[in-house]
């Protein structure tokens, strides 16, 4: 097997594919990628068991036919430290692959092909296709609020919703809640949901753009497959049921504080600087037309902060973490936002002004 | 001084204490020889058979047919546990528990108050006695060594006090086996060297230790001397809170692991509960049959006592390890812990999660087994595995 490729051509597919590779693995043929020439085809595959990365391109030139999998990380890096414009020749022999460019050469151990995991194929996914920047808005706007390492771990993830219509992606750890949707082409009698694990979101949302190309989605049993142009993305899904996520989205509410988004968010940045990762509760007090947050450490130290809003009602205390506020500010594009409160016990429901696609739920702290 | 306390054949005990018209008859705490049990503890009755914990029951059946096994019945000597433990908490809150029938007491703070270290012991061990009906065997010592060594010297019922100046004398004739972490390897070593006694390890130059031994040798070295210098650690400042099990026979049956898996989690839990302190990461720990060791962790969004939400973590922890070999020994442990106070600051939770219901299931667990002798509580797993055996 021989390819020869010039480096710029060779180094983004690379990237791409290589990113799944994951540094610690269970086992050699994990930290390998598949490498399959066919015709002028060069077909890259990364894996880590749970998400699959397939480059496709074309090569010009002679080249010789052939399957082998190689080191993904030396590889890549061999690939990024060589000059721009370099030439790379890969001359498989044996077990050893002899990669030469210019005066440089390396001798790298290959492992065979055949024992490279293959995801199982999908069969009789269903298909529907959107826009590539509503996919990517969908996700930007929620995957912060994924749990981590959660016990339940069907949270360690983001829910799609597919609707008739439009696509709905929801995501949640417990203690606040990120929901958003958009426009789909989507076929469908019965809502139907699925759980894309948070690691192939992560992946997923480095692939795509803002452009208004149309994707096509394939949802398997077990899968999901995305196909842009150059590069297929599949994922496992997690096989479990989402928590009913309507049931705590609160109404929009009794009360209403309607502020400047971005003078809030530098008000809770500030304040924020005295919690730490322990101690992350900030307490709001209400009072008509002026909210004032403060954080108490410790140290026994304190912030305060007065931000004059749009507020008609009762004076009244909450405390919430205010890493999740910041989150969901992050989040909100609009100039203005609404905060939909009840009461000191209840979550509250934040919405930028007429941005209705969106919503943030994040349940109250006692402090 | 320190004091060691360690129970006499504490579940067997226990055992006697509820069913009397056992006492006096061979007695074996554990799983059944058709489910490939394990003893769990034996009375002494039935010790002077040569049945000793960690031995396959059938190995022991057969040493002693008349033998009456019985099921583990763990929540019951957790519920007794705390209670020895309320009494060692009348004379010092310096208390460090080894497991549910083991601690070290430091009382060198209440002597003014309760008398000398030995008129405290004595008086634990009395109240044990009385209170209880179980008996303890107790050794005093100048450190965590020596007393542990003392009070192993005259079970059952033992009591030794190893003067300060007798120390050494104390320990030189004592064999290396008695030093801590001499297993099976090391005792080879020492047997080459034509070692055998503490006063033989002492005299050796610590060099000599280091070459053999690697760092645990001039560890070692100070053992010897009667050098120790480890405090005693209460719970609640304890870093982590963990129990293990080792196997007489190694076990690959995943469903055995798990139901002791349960056991060891409801320990842990139990006493995080009892220091009331808070646990983020969630430890398990294997070894297999050829002495290798993996422990795998997770840390969890929010610290927690509740028995389910670590059972589900390590439980998962365990689904994730393929067990390539037999096991010898399983742990699970818990770090990262905070102590209840800490939780001032309380987040809410959107959906009604598994900690909110069950942390009410817990209280009232360990409310009935405190309250109630017999009516033990506890899960239905490690039930079943008493009901099958």
């Amino acid at each position: 097997m021989n390819i020869n490729i010039q480096r710029e051509q060779l180094l983004k597919p690379l990237q791409i594919v290589s990113s799944v590779v994951e540094r610690r693995q269970s086992s050699p043929i994990l930290s390998n990628l598949l490498v399959n020439l066919k015709g002028n085809q060069l077909t890259l595959t990364g894996t880590d068991l749970e998400v699959e990365m397939v480059a496709k391109l074309e090569l010009m030139g002679n080249n010789e036919e052939g399957e082998v999998t190689l080191p993904a990380r030396k590889l890549l890096d061999i690939c990024k430290t060589l000059p721009e414009g370099a030439q790379i020749d890969i001359n498989i022999n044996d077990d050893k692959a002899l990669v030469k460019s210019g005066r440089s050469r390396f001798s790298l151990v290959t492992l065979p092909a055949a024992e490279f995991p293959n995801l199982e194929p999908m069969e009789e996914p269903f298909e529907f296709s959107m826009k590539q920047k509503d996919l990517k808005h969908l996700i930007e706007k929620t995957q912060f609020s994924m749990a981590q390492q959660d016990v339940r771990y069907y949270l360690n993830g983001l829910m799609l919703e597919l609707q008739s219509g439009k696509l709905l992606a929801v995501a949640t750890d417990g203690h606040r809640l990120a929901l958003s949707e958009a426009e789909a082409e989507i076929n469908i009698e019965e809502s139907r949901q699925i759980i894309v694990p948070r690691k192939g979101v992560q992946e997923l949302v480095r692939l795509i753009d803002d452009s208004e190309s149309i994707l096509t989605i394939q949802i398997g049993k077990n899968h999901i497959k995305v196909e842009l142009p150059d590069i297929t993305f599949t994922s496992k899904l997690i096989d479990g049921k989402f928590p009913d996520y309507q049931q705590v989205i609160p109404p929009s509410g009794q009360i209403v504080i309607k502020c400047d988004r971005n003078l809030l968010h530098q008000a809770f940045t500030r304040t924020s600087v005295l919690s730490n990762e322990k101690y992350r509760g900030m307490r709001l007090s209400m009072e008509p037309n002026l909210i004032r947050a403060t954080v108490h450490n410790p140290e026994q130290e304190e912030a305060e902060e007065e931000l004059e809003v749009d507020y008609s009602g009762d004076q009244f205390e909450i405390g919430f973490n205010v890493s999740y506020l910041l989150d969901a500010l992050n989040a909100v594009d609009t100039e203005e936002v609404n905060v939909h409160l009840t009461d000191s016990n209840h979550s509250c429901l934040i919405q930028g002004e007429g941005e209705n696609d969106s919503k943030y739920v994040v349940m109250p702290m006692r402090l | 001084m320190i004091i060691h306390i360690d129970m006499d054949a504490f579940f067997a005990s226990v055992e006697e204490l509820d069913q009397p018209e056992l006492r006096g008859k061979p007695i074996i705490v554990g799983g059944a020889a058709e489910s490939r049990g394990v003893v769990a503890a034996a009375n002494y009755v039935a010790r002077k058979q040569g049945i000793h914990s960690a031995m396959p029951t059938s190995r022991a059946l057969r040493l002693c047919p008349q033998a009456i096994r019985l099921p583990v019945r763990m929540a019951r000597y957790i519920e007794i546990s705390h209670q020895i433990r309320a009494i060692f908490g009348r004379y010092t809150p310096i208390i460090e528990p080894l497991s549910l029938d083991e601690a070290f007491l430091d009382v060198r703070g209440s002597e003014r108050l309760y008398g000398s270290a030995e008129q405290i012991a004595r008086r634990i061990k009395l109240e044990i006695k009385t209170e209880l009906g179980l008996t303890a065997s107790v050794g005093l010592g100048v450190n965590k060594f020596i007393a542990k060594i003392a009070s192993d010297l005259d079970k059952p019922d033992g009591f030794v006090l190893v003067p300060r100046e007798q120390t050494q004398s104390f320990l030189d004739p004592l064999p290396v086996s008695r030093l801590w972490g001499v297993g099976k390897a090391t005792h080879q070593i020492f047997d080459r060297l034509g070692v055998q006694t503490m006063a033989q390890v002492r005299q050796l130059p610590v060099a000599v230790m280091q070459d053999y031994f690697g760092n645990h040798g001039q560890q070692l070295w100070q053992l010897a001397q009667g050098i120790d210098e480890r405090r005693v650690v209460p719970e609640r400042q304890a870093k982590s809170i963990s129990h293990e099990t080792t196997f007489a026979q190694d076990i690959s049956n995943r469903q055995a692991l798990l139901a002791c898996l349960m056991d060891l989690t409801e320990q842990v839990s139990s006493r995080l509960r009892h220091a009331e302190m808070l646990g983020r990461t969630v430890q398990l720990k294997l070894r297999f049959a050829d002495f290798k060791s993996i422990t795998r962790s997770v840390t969890l969004d929010k610290p927690t006592q509740t028995t389910e939400v670590l059972w589900q973590a390590v439980s998962k922890l365990f689904e994730q390890c393929t067990l390539s070999q037999a096991v010898r020994l399983i742990g699970m442990g818990v770090s990262n812990l905070h102590h209840e106070t800490e939780r001032v600051q309380e987040q809410a939770e959107l959906f009604a999660t598994i900690d909110s219901r069950q942390q009410a299931l817990d209280e009232l667990a360990d409310k009935i087994n405190n309250r109630f002798g017999k009516s033990t509580l506890h899960r239905a797993s490690s039930t079943r595995r008493s009901a099958d055996s």
